[in-house]
């Protein structure tokens, strides 16, 4: 394939002015149990080139599973087709950047292919059978994820590269019906769990037997829980829910295609400009985030980016600072930028990358445990476990509700109360946090279904958080 | 001659060896897809691709695998696997031995029933008739002093099912689909969006025209208003309609949610859940649908009535839903994937019936101060059960004073239960149209709501 794809290389550098392929061979296994029984077994399996093309201003780009060379010098001319039937622009610059070459393949104990699907069922439904012991529990489910991922890079730069990753996780959850009323808890994560870049041994550290009789009983129990009140105070967020705080109003935020309007269309465009590095305040000082694709376990942690740009670490906000953006080789030259910051991705061989969160982290800080912030804390809300989020096209004003909360009196932890909610303005809600937990409260969470682009792509991106206080948040919104 | 789809269906099933009964479903993409920004292209994508799914049922259980390697080999590791995957799924209960599964075996053989839902000229998927589409895109945009943000698509798409049980269809289809967001330099943005089965029924002119107009209006220096939360009157355009609608369907019309108690529904079919004049059916060849032979199980699509004159009347069935369901119920061919998707069966053709107002203009007449809404935005479910979702208004947000559109909003958040809005709804616009996302996540498949705008006495915004 090698020896195809820099053949293929070769014949498009005579024909357009930058052009990249990447062979793409995935697979991905799904497993799921459903009130005790085997709800989904899946297994999908996708092989094919996906070839860009830039012919004066325009990109082409098109996707084939016709892995011969015919049909892929087929795939060259018809995206060369594409690109020139589009109405003429200016060429925009990229970013220099050497050819990559070389292999990496991401770390992991055991391959979570090679795992008997016995093994998996047999923990997936020991965990929900253990739910399904509390009365009051309408539907419980337990979930295992995995993919794999072969991509060969090239481009007519001289970039030859390859790699593979391993990602495996999955999660339980019981649902609780009462009276018109419904209510869910998850373990260790909402929405089929936490996966990591990583092998089966992430998922059978989640320990999903221990936990499944908590989640039972919490879902029980928040049917009767008092409501969340609607007031103003402060409110702690654990890191699932925090991980998904940092996603939406800064991950999302920092993409420079949407900053630049490149994205307004679709998924939106950003409160920042390109004038506000260095000089606009995201929020308070604690805060300390940075892009990192070298992060150990990271969904968005790889050799190289789909542009081939090695992976690195970009830091985005420095002591509540903004400090840079996610960005790929055109968009970071169109801002002046000397470098990629290596965030050209795609979800598989037939979609083209676009600019994606690799692991955006909110560093840890000083605050101890979780234990340790409440006991630190007179009054407020702990809210745990996203249940729903919401934000405007440019990452601004926002509303999450998580699946627990509990109130906060006195530095202890009291009632505990259902339909949580939360609501705010992205600089406002920033400019609040007061406390961030110390680094090993500090963990990243995977998120799996990042939608972006056109035609749709979902990518899987992780986030490190460690519980964090933020002051003065109306909750109760919903 | 190159294999069809349904060839590919029947060589697939032929691989497999075991189970109580298999399907082998074939999807097929031909796409293109272009995009832009700024009135200028920026991406663009072509896909030739295809998806072998091959289902195998055992004991009531449904396992399945899919691939995209047609040849022998990459056949038959697809059958195995999902036939691995089948017995898996067999050997274990919820006590730890084999007990049957709730699947109630794949449908016999019918025959579905004819559609419009293909054209010729589309499936050429020609460049050039994207391109001009753009031009024609940038030119409305910029006499308006806007710049143009959207994209243009086009694809033929098909679906073949072979089964052990005899079954064997294919349906064949194309949509396109296109968007225009007009951003004015002050940062006022304007959307117009339009989906059909040919695509020469897209207007990219057209379509720039309408979405620029809003941008520009009340004049290029008005600041957009700011309103208190609270419930204030709202006319929603189509659109905004289409995706309270879908995400109706998703939560409530869903048979397995009201088996699962999940589902607003559960319970209250034969009771009143909205205002009379709202009715609502998912109507598989209504003109100006994207029409669909048969569903990803290859039962036929039925037409199915949910809410007659206000009165919750029925939801909609996978072979799965409808058998636990009991009571007779049976398939509606509504299952969104073979053997039935985990979250249950869909309505893929929602339409809902329009009222007496001739337009938006006429429904905003009676509205002393209220609200006028283009579209929402990353909606999401708060509590299901309820139909209580949040999102925010985009692209095109606007004050309604005495009866007209006056000048424009800042976005708005919302958080309100779709069946509260359907229960305050005052009157309808004559004129359904089709509405759909066009986002294509996945193998491309294309649905849309049919639905005209809406008045609805209150709305509640949130922030």
């Amino acid at each position: 394939m090698q020896d195809l794809l820099s053949a293929l290389m070769d014949a498009a550098a005579e024909r357009c002015d930058y052009a990249d392929a990447r062979i793409i061979h995935s697979r991905e296994e799904s497993i799921s149990t459903r009130n005790g029984r085997v709800d989904e077994l899946e297994r999908h399996e996708a092989h094919g080139a996906g070839i860009r093309v830039r012919y004066g201003g325009g990109w082409g780009f098109v996707a084939t599973r016709q892995l011969t060379r015919a049909g892929l010098e087929a795939a060259l001319a018809r995206a060369l087709e594409v690109a020139e039937a589009q109405p003429g622009a200016a060429p925009t610059p990229l970013t220099a950047e050497p050819p990559a070459s070389g292999r990496y393949d991401s770390p992991y104990a055991r391959d979570p292919f090679e795992v008997p699907t016995e093994e998996k069922l047999e923990t997936l439904l020991a965990a929900d059978t253990a739910m399904r012991g509390e009365a009051g529990v309408a539907v419980t489910s337990a979930h295992f994820q995995a993919w794999s991922e072969e991509r060969l890079f090239a481009s007519t730069e001289g970039a030859l590269c390859e790699q593979r990753t391993v990602d495996c996780g999955g999660g339980i959850a019981a649902v609780a019906v009462s009276d018109g009323e419904t209510q869910v808890r998850s373990y260790p994560a909402s929405f089929r769990g936490d996966v990591a870049r990583a092998g089966y041994e992430h998922f059978a550290a989640l320990d999903l037997l221990r936990h499944a009789p908590r989640v039972a009983e919490e879902a029980v129990a928040l049917l009767t829980a008092p409501a969340c009140p609607a007031e103003r105070t402060t409110l702690i967020l654990d890191g699932q829910q925090l991980a998904l705080q940092v996603h939406e109003s800064i991950g999302h935020a920092t993409e420079l295609d949407r900053v630049l309007g490149l994205e307004a269309s679709y998924a939106g465009t950003s409160f920042l400009s390109t004038e506000d590095v260095g000089m606009r305040r995201y929020g308070s000082p604690l805060m300390q985030v940075s892009a990192d694709a070298t992060v150990a376990g990271g969904l968005g942690t790889f050799g190289w980016d789909d542009e081939g740009v090695a992976a690195r670490r970009v830091e985005i906000v420095r002591d509540g600072i903004l400090t840079g953006f996610l960005s790929s080789r055109e968009s970071a030259a169109e801002v002046g930028l000397e470098r990629s910051g290596g965030c050209m991705r795609s979800s598989g061989f037939d979609r083209q990358p676009v600019v994606r969160m690799t692991n955006v982290n909110l560093e840890p800080g000083d605050a101890g445990s979780l234990d340790d912030l409440v006991a630190a804390t007179e009054r407020g809300i702990l809210m745990e476990t996203n249940r729903s989020w919401s934000i405007d096209s440019r990452r601004l004003h926002f509303q999450f509700a998580t699946e627990i909360a509990w109130e906060i009196v006195g530095g202890e932890r009291r009632r505990m109360l259902r339909n949580p909610s939360y609501a705010g303005i992205t600089p406002e809600l920033w400019a609040g946090l007061d406390a961030v937990c110390s680094r090993p409260e500090w963990r990243l969470w995977g998120v799996v279904n990042c939608g972006k682009g056109e035609p749709g792509q979902l990518m899987r991106v992780s986030h490190g958080t460690a519980p964090a206080r933020f002051r003065d948040v109306a909750v109760g919104v919903a | 001659m190159a294999e069809s789809a349904l060839e590919l269906a029947e060589r697939a099933l032929a691989a497999v060896r075991s189970g109580d009964g298999a399907q082998a479903t074939v999807t097929t993409e031909r796409s293109l897809l272009l995009r832009f920004a700024r009135s200028r292209p920026t991406q663009a994508t072509g896909i030739e691709d295809l998806t072998v799914e091959i289902t195998v049922v055992r004991d009531g259980h449904v396992a399945g695998a899919t691939t995209n390697l047609t040849d022998g080999d990459g056949l038959a590791a697809c059958a195995r696997a999902a036939e691995r995957a089948a017995a898996a799924a067999a050997a274990d209960g919820p006590d730890g031995a084999p007990e049957p599964g709730p699947y109630p075996g794949l449908p016999a053989p019918a025959a579905p029933r004819a559609h419009a839902g293909h054209d010729g000229e589309t499936a050429f998927l020609d460049p050039a008739r994207g391109g001009a589409a753009l031009e024609a895109a940038f030119a409305a945009a910029a006499a308006h002093g806007t710049e143009a943000h959207g994209v243009w698509t086009a694809a033929e798409t098909e679906v073949a099912i072979a089964s052990t049980t005899g079954l064997a269809v294919s349906d064949l289809l194309t949509d396109a689909f296109m968007t225009v967001t007009a951003i004015a330099p002050g940062g006022r943005s304007g959307y117009a969006a339009a989906t059909a089965v040919d695509s020469k029924a897209i207007d990219g002119h057209g379509l720039a025209e309408r979405a620029a107009l809003k941008a520009a209006l009340g004049g290029p220096d008005a600041e957009p208003a700011h309103l208190a939360p609270g419930g204030y009157p709202v006319v929603l355009e189509p659109l905004a309609v289409g995706e309270l609608l879908g995400w109706l369907g998703h939560l409530t019309l869903n048979g397995l949610a009201v088996v699962e108690d999940r589902s607003a529904f559960a319970g209250r079919l034969g009771r009143r859940v909205a205002a009379p004049r709202i009715n609502l059916s998912d109507s598989p060849r209504y003109p100006g649908t994207l029409p669909r032979a048969f569903d990803l199980e290859g039962a036929p699509k039925a037409p199915v009535p949910l809410i007659q004159d206000g009165v919750a009347r029925a939801v909609v069935h996978d072979r799965r839903s409808a058998a636990l369901a009991g009571a007779g119920a049976e398939s509606t061919g509504h299952a969104l994937a073979p053997g039935g998707a985990p979250e249950g069966p869909g309505p893929t053709n929602l339409v809902l019936v329009g009222g007496g107002a001739a337009d938006e203009a006429e429904l905003c007449q009676p509205i002393e101060r209220g609200v006028y809404v283009t579209r929402l935005w990353y909606t999401n479910a708060v509590r299901p059960k309820e139909t209580l979702l949040t999102g925010v208004t985009r692209d095109g947000t606007f004050l309604i004073e005495d009866g007209e559109v006056t000048r424009p909003l800042a976005d708005l958040r919302f958080t309100d239960a779709v069946l509260g809005l359907l229960e305050r709804a005052q009157e309808l616009s004559a004129r359904p149209v089709l509405t759909g996302e066009g986002e294509f996540y996945g193998r491309r498949f294309a649905t849309g709501v049919v639905c005209p705008a809406i008045r609805v006495g209150e709305m509640r915004f949130t922030g």
